[in-house]
């Protein structure tokens, strides 16, 4: 491309050279076949003779300078081409770009989620274990300290309500625990826990007391929607899910407690045949 | 291109004549283009020498990130049930063969999950479980892939002791690896990546060799599929 490029000029002069007409040019007054092809030699390292200094059978001819804006149709190309290339490439970059967003990015981007990460450092600290019942600000839970037993999270999908102090510790091993109202109707449950089921690192259980109809928590992010058809719950799991744990995807789900009831088990040893269940 | 070469050079000969008035500016205007598509050719390679790396890794659809987050799914139900067995199996061979499981298939799962990471995807997908596979989105039953115990046959297991939960140990991991040896054959013929590749048969390897024992040790403890 960028040997052809300079070398476009070149080629009309060299059909007018044959006597022709040029077909698309601007043959301009006094222009003259030779004169053109004179304008027009390549250049190279040769020195190049002047016009009047006799060529091999041709007559001298008038220099007409006829360089310029006669090259505007590859000069257009050229650019046009070159545009294109680099508006493609970009465009690719971007979109990469964008898609490659770290997850923190893309949570900022979710319309109505609050971040307590930004709000309160202390509370997503993590990692105190503190038995018996814990008072939380938010509710529900988003982070703090919690029971050591953490909630069962693989993929669980609980009929009754659970223990605030078990559920912060799923989260903090990278759950996303949605809780509903207990009076949301039967066929959004089901939908809020088809997104569950089989799938470790999320549970589901009813919250009483809960502003909306639905909540999402994640440790240290929430999202309060009205229906299970709400777009944002979708984007939230994807976008949180592991990405929040603060203990990385390889913390366990399982060994939790498996039974329901607000009131922390601390004491329980969690799976064991005389593990009470409601 | 070959075409205005040739008559180029035929005129070379023909005419040694040059405009000595048009030439400075034909000659700057060349060297500006050359100089201008050299620059831009070479932004185009950096580009494209920048972008090939994302656009040769494995996406957000497929197979292999799929097979990433599918098994390691799969996966932690075989620890869950492995680390069960290595708690409550009464049969030595159980309690082993359950540990080895557990951290066996840990250890993959932190693989797969470098994987996603490394290929700048997150562990959770927009397909649903299976879809990487040709017809695999329909052996989903309630969100569990083939082999994985329904939360029924794990609260059962959980309650289990003794020889009881020994067998339904044996006969619930021979059903998970049927299954997960399944999903393996699926990424070996799906997918691309060497790696995926290799770690996958290596999975398989494992996983039938486990087959075999389960099978024995169902046999001796007098249990049947």
């Amino acid at each position: 491309m960028s040997i052809s490029t300079p070398g476009g000029p070149e080629r009309r002069p060299t059909v007018v050279s044959t006597g022709k007409k040029p077909a698309a040019g601007r043959p301009a007054a006094g222009d003259k076949p030779a004169a053109k092809a004179g304008a027009g030699r390549p250049g190279g390292g040769k020195g190049a003779p002047r016009p009047g200094a006799g060529g091999k059978g041709r007559k001298p001819v008038t220099p007409v300078k006829v360089s310029q804006g006669r090259s505007w149709g590859p000069i257009a190309l050229f650019a046009a081409v070159g545009v294109l290339a680099v508006a493609i490439i970009g465009i690719g970059a971007w979109s990469v770009y964008q898609g490659a967003q770290p997850w923190q990015k893309r949570a900022d981007a979710i319309n109505g989620m609050v971040d307590f990460r930004k709000k309160d450092k202390d509370l997503v600290k993590g990692g105190n274990h503190q038995p018996g019942t814990i008072k939380y600000e938010q509710s529900p839970p988003v982070g703090g300290p919690h029971n050591q037993a953490w909630q069962n999270c693989m993929g669980d999908v609980y009929p009754a309500p659970i223990a605030n102090e078990h559920a912060v510790h799923s989260m903090e091993h990278g759950t996303v625990w949605i809780t509903y109202r207990p009076d949301l109707p039967a066929d959004q449950v089901a939908k809020l826990e088809s997104k569950v089921k089989g799938k470790e690192k999320l549970m589901l259980s009813p919250y009483e007391g809960l502003d909306k109809p639905i909540s999402l928590q994640a440790w240290g992010f929430q999202l309060k929607v009205d229906n299970a058809d709400d777009g944002r719950i979708d984007e939230f799991i994807k976008t949180l899910r592991v990405n929040a744990s603060i203990e990385g995807p390889n913390a366990l789900c399982d060994q939790g407690i498996t039974a329901t009831g607000t009131t922390p088990r601390d004491n329980v040893q969690p799976n064991m045949p005389e593990q009470p269940t409601q | 291109m070959t075409a205005p070469v040739t008559t180029d050079s035929e005129f070379d000969d023909e005419v040694p004549a040059a405009d000595e008035g048009g030439r400075p500016a034909a000659r700057r205007y060349g060297l500006l283009a050359l100089a201008a598509a050299v620059v831009v050719g070479l932004l185009l390679g950096y580009a494209g020498g920048l972008l090939t790396p994302t656009l040769s890794r494995p996406g957000d659809t497929s197979a292999e990130a799929g097979f990433a987050r599918d098994m390691t799914a799969h996966h932690n139900q075989a620890v869950a049930m492995g680390l069960l067995a290595f708690r409550q199996g009464q049969d030595a061979e159980v309690r082993q063969v359950g540990v080895d499981i557990a951290t066996g298939q840990q250890g993959e799962i932190g693989t797969m999950q470098t994987w996603l990471r490394s290929w700048k995807l997150d562990p959770t997908g927009e397909q649903a479980p299976m879809a990487w596979m040709p017809d695999g989105a329909g052996l989903v039953k309630d969100g569990l892939m083939p082999g994985m115990a329904t939360p029924e046959e794990m609260a059962k297991l959980r309650a289990a002791s003794g020889r009881e939960f020994d067998v339904l140990f044996l006969q619930m991991m021979i059903r998970h690896h049927i299954g997960g040896v399944h999903m393996i054959d699926g990424i070996l013929d799906e997918g691309h990546d060497d790696d995926v590749l290799a770690v996958a048969q290596v999975m398989k390897n494992t996983q039938q060799n486990d087959l075999t024992n389960l099978n024995a040790a169902l046999k001796r403890l007098g249990g049947t599929l």
